[in-house]
């Protein structure tokens, strides 16, 4: 029974019970229900040893929607605890576990795998290749990823979960004040899956370097791919400081070092220090890529080229050096002098200056063009005045004399929720509305599609703008309750209200899923956005070699050239085409990972070292491994493209 | 035999354990910590280039251009953060 | 598979190109890993609680042997790697096989002066320093015992397989590991253990 203990929860509550219930009896259904309809051999063929990035894509983008749900859910219980002062929903100890689950739940789990699904799935087809580098490593991203994120999400029924903070302050987190397994997990949870991250940043730096399609020179590259080849540079030079921090972190935690601690010269805030080494470029990780979409978003529904093309290139090139240059900005309250906080000051409103020709650049590709509001342009449209109000105060809070009056306080908490709701979350939806008739051969609902833009616009400002004026208030941030007589009640009754406007926003696209799945015409050709990049060119749904005829590319607007000026893509006959061999080995090397973690979490060291074993002996399979891959005969590929062409 | 042994290689690796002799002389000798610094970080970043150009031959394709843009901005990042860090954490801490 | 035959064997293959990309590209992330590390090392090397300083526990005379040993492990494979170019299959394994024992002996040493430091009280629970320290020079210890085993996996591969350009492209990628690794140790000698000494 000693054994067992270790797994209660520390904290335990009636919503935990029935959270737990809930799993329990959603695992038995999903089993019960593959069984059933027998479906495991298709599950495990078709996706768990898929190395397809379209499908890879998919499943991000599933998990990605699934955690908003779960996010979504922490910040609906943060808003309506603070609803009213002195409320009693939750009590301290669950409230600093929501807010804490919120945070890492939202970046690391449903941010970025958000824009990796929109990455693996429109990166290779914009360039013209049939698949990633390494498409092998790229399944074993995706399935380390997704364990990082199962490990995480089991902590609030086994254990307990993180509770300081999403950015985890040592010596909070420490063993001293945190004395639950919850850190524990963050710390592990959070390095599984950025190791995933890393791998996939290595591989589409080295896709999109060497694969692009013939003519398609790196200036005649659609916006988004460049974006997404920054994007990866940063994860690549930022997320080792991250494997770094937590590895200390986890030393501190489970092996007793003092690189953290407060005694024997441990340095507490070179925790801080080194997360934001690596949170500030998280920061341009996220909306690098939502720059893109907004961009190919723009001029697709501006009927224009996108202004400024160079600039565009030259400030993400900018953005992606200066995001390692100012993250003490962060903590400019922690104690170093004036002379380091004026340095990081300056570097910072620097950095405003590219993100500011970029916003010139949309707005000089709209001015004079035939704007066509679609659900993707509305939040386009959306995105730009609300950006603006969250990136404008992000300056404010870069000056360092000034960010002392709003440490911590609501302020922060508005600034960053909108930058990163209208700048990030907006184009996720935005992609997914534009590319969902790529992925899946039909368009979603227009007017439901428009409804929850302005549903979710609408509520972002009504939950967020008040908490400027109470964070100036002296609303404090991370506090669960405050009394009547602060005077915050009113305003966070309003970001209540924006909070519930936010859930039915999210609900209403839930909705136009469903009946977009049941309603929607599958007869909409290539091209239903008359769009003017490489994906557009082939099959809606996709083939699963992409291009049948690799494309041959003389601008940047390819297929918009094709179509106004005659340029001919795709000439030649068919050739066979080589394709990679699925394998199951990503899948369980990832699971032995989810084992490893698991066992390091509780500190059982016997299984943590019998699953390292497991880990290197499916590397070592690797190695020895021989795989040539597989071709596609001729006949195949006339047959599929005859099939596809037919359903037209 | 001596097809094996290319001059340029072997050039390289007396080159670099001329260069361990040079810092082992901030041991053997006494000088300031600047001087020791510096005779520190020109021998180590010498060692390093030898390295890259010599033995792994990060020049010979046309990949060069992404393979050395990636080390530069790899060597500038980890400097910034390194001297970043120290001004934040030691310098720069009243 | 296509071929183009004015490459050498390592290159040939458009996959083994991406590889060999891919793997600088991995290098640059490597280069961030241990620039963290320093940046983690200097920060903390003064603090030194109630444990012992670097200059009362670094001794020359392992650092030099480990040095030399690894300076030397890399020149061989250079040379493993242009015996592999000129098709000289033997020699090319030999001289793998000579580096792979001098990794052996480094990490040998390592292990006398890690074993020594916790003797003399410099453990990894002693004090900031000394975890870092260890760290530092565990997560290098760490790299060089994986690649002493992915090493032996390489050279087994070859002897089995012969030269193809697969095992080529491995074998060049696993030489490119092995030179880094003696990059970054040049660091660790010059900024944790000279500067340390002086």
């Amino acid at each position: 029974m000693e054994f067992f203990e270790r797994f209660a929860i520390p904290h335990p509550s009636a919503p935990i019970y029935a959270s737990m219930v809930a799993i329990a009896l959603t695992i038995v259904a999903i089993i019960a229900g593959l069984t059933y309809f027998k479906k495991w051999g298709y599950l495990w063929r078709e996706w768990l040893t898929t190395v397809d990035h379209k499908r890879i894509g998919i499943m991000y983008l599933i998990s990605a929607l699934l955690m908003l749900f779960r996010g979504g859910v922490d910040a609906l219980m943060m808003r309506a605890q603070l609803a009213v002062p002195d409320n009693k929903l939750l009590d301290a100890q669950h409230y600093n576990e929501v807010f804490t689950t919120h945070g890492v739940v939202m970046i690391i789990f449903m941010a970025m795998p958000f824009i990796m699904a929109l990455m693996n799935f429109v990166v290779p087809l914009q360039i013209g290749a049939r698949d990633v580098a390494f498409p092998r490593l790229n399944a074993l991203s995706f399935w380390l990823f997704f364990m990082g994120a199962m490990l995480f999400n089991i902590s609030f029924v086994v254990g307990g979960s993180p509770d300081a903070g999403w950015t985890s302050y040592f010596p909070l987190a420490g063993n001293e004040f945190s004395t639950s397994v919850g850190s524990n997990y963050y710390m592990i949870a959070i390095q599984i899956a950025g190791l995933g991250t890393l791998m996939t940043g290595i591989n589409f730096i080295t896709t999109i370097f060497k694969m692009r399609a013939p003519g398609m020179t790196l200036m005649k590259m659609p916006m988004f791919t460049w974006s997404a080849l920054i994007t990866n540079a940063i994860i690549v030079f930022a997320f080792p400081v991250l494997t770094v921090a937590l590895a200390m972190g986890t030393m501190d935690r489970l092996f007793g070092t003092h690189f953290f601690t407060t005694n024997n010269g441990g340095m507490d805030m070179l925790w801080a220090n080194l997360f934001w080494v690596w949170g500030h470029p998280e920061v341009y990780i996220l909306i690098l890529p939502a720059f893109g979409i907004y961009s190919e978003v723009i001029s697709t529904f501006a009927r224009r080229n996108l202004y400024g093309y160079k600039s565009m290139v030259v400030s993400m090139v900018l953005i992606s050096f200066m995001s390692f240059l100012v993250w003490v900005h962060h903590f400019f309250t922690m104690g170093q002098g004036a002379l380091t906080n004026s340095i990081f000051s300056i570097t910072t409103m620097a950095i405003a200056v590219p993100t500011g020709i970029k916003i010139f650049n949309w707005l000089f590709t709209l001015y004079k063009g035939k704007i066509e509001i679609t659900t993707p342009m509305l939040y386009a449209l959306l995105f730009i005045p609300l950006f603006t109000i969250g990136g404008v105060t992000g300056v404010m809070l870069g000056m360092s004399a000034a960010d002392y009056q709003y440490h911590n306080t609501m302020f922060l908490v508005a600034h960053f929720h909108m930058v990163i709701i209208p700048g990030v979350v907006f184009a996720m939806l935005a992609g997914l509305t534009y590319w969902w008739p790529k992925m899946f051969g039909f368009m979603l609902n227009e007017r439901l599609g428009k409804l929850a833009a302005w549903v979710i616009g609408i509520s972002t400002l009504v939950a967020f703008m008040p908490m400027f004026f109470s964070g100036l208030d002296g609303q404090a941030r991370r506090m669960y309750t405050y009394s009547a007589s602060t005077g915050f009640g009113p305003l966070n009754m309003i970001s209540f209200v924006g909070a519930i406007g936010l859930a039915v926003g999210f609900a209403i696209i839930v909705y136009n899923v469903y009946y977009s799945v049941r309603y929607a015409s599958r007869d909409i050709g290539a091209d239903p956005w008359n769009a003017r990049t490489l994906e557009w060119a082939t099959h809606s749904p996709v083939p699963e070699y992409n291009f049948a005829i690799v494309p041959h590319v003389k601008s940047a607007e390819a297929l918009w050239d094709a179509k106004k000026k005659r340029h001919i893509l795709f000439q030649g006959d068919y050739e066979k085409i080589h394709m990679p061999n699925n394998s199951g080995v990503p899948f369980i090397m990832s699971s032995i990972f989810f084992v490893w973690g698991f066992a390091m979490i509780f500190s059982m060291w016997a299984v943590a070292i019998i699953a390292t074993i497991g880990i290197f002996a499916c590397m070592a399979h690797r190695s020895v491994e021989i795989d040539h891959g597989r071709y596609i005969s001729v006949r195949k590929i006339e047959e599929t493209e005859t099939k596809l062409r037919g359903a037209k | 035999m001596k097809e094996l042994f290319p001059m340029k290689q072997i050039m390289g690796f007396v080159f670099s354990l001329m260069l361990t002799v040079v810092a082992l002389a901030v041991y053997f000798l006494n000088m300031s910590f600047a001087m020791g610094m510096t005779i520190l970080v020109v021998t180590a970043f010498i060692q390093a280039a030898v390295q890259l150009v010599v033995f792994m031959h990060a020049g010979e394709t046309k990949d060069k251009g992404a393979i050395y843009t990636n080390v530069y901005y790899g060597v500038a990042i980890a400097l910034v953060t390194i001297f970043g860090t120290l001004l934040t954490m030691i310098w720069g801490y009243n | 598979m296509k071929l183009d035959h004015s490459l050498p064997l390592e290159y040939r293959t458009e996959e083994g190109q991406l590889k060999i990309l891919g793997f600088w590209i991995f290098l640059g992330a490597e280069i961030m890993l241990f620039g963290t590390l320093f940046a983690s090392y200097f920060t903390l090397v003064d603090r030194v609680g109630s444990g012992p300083s670097g200059a009362e526990i670094f001794e020359i005379t392992p650092v030099l042997i480990e040095t030399l040993v690894l300076l030397t492990s890399s020149f061989t494979i250079g040379l493993g790697i242009h015996a592999m170019r000129l098709g000289r299959k033997k020699a090319m394994l030999s001289f793998f096989a000579i580096t792979l024992l001098l990794g052996l002996a480094f990490l040998g040493v390592e292990i006398y002066e890690f074993v020594h430091y916790v003797h003399i009280g410099a453990g990894l629970q002693t004090s900031a320093f000394t975890a870092i320290l260890l760290t530092t020079l565990g997560t290098h210890g760490l790299h060089v015992t994986f690649g002493l085993f992915w090493g032996l996996f390489i050279l087994l591969q070859v002897k089995k397989r012969g030269l193809t350009p697969e095992t080529a492209n491995k074998s060049f990628i696993f030489s490119l590991y092995w030179h880094f690794l003696d990059v970054v140790w040049i660091f660790i000698f010059s900024f944790v253990y000279l500067k340390g000494m002086m």
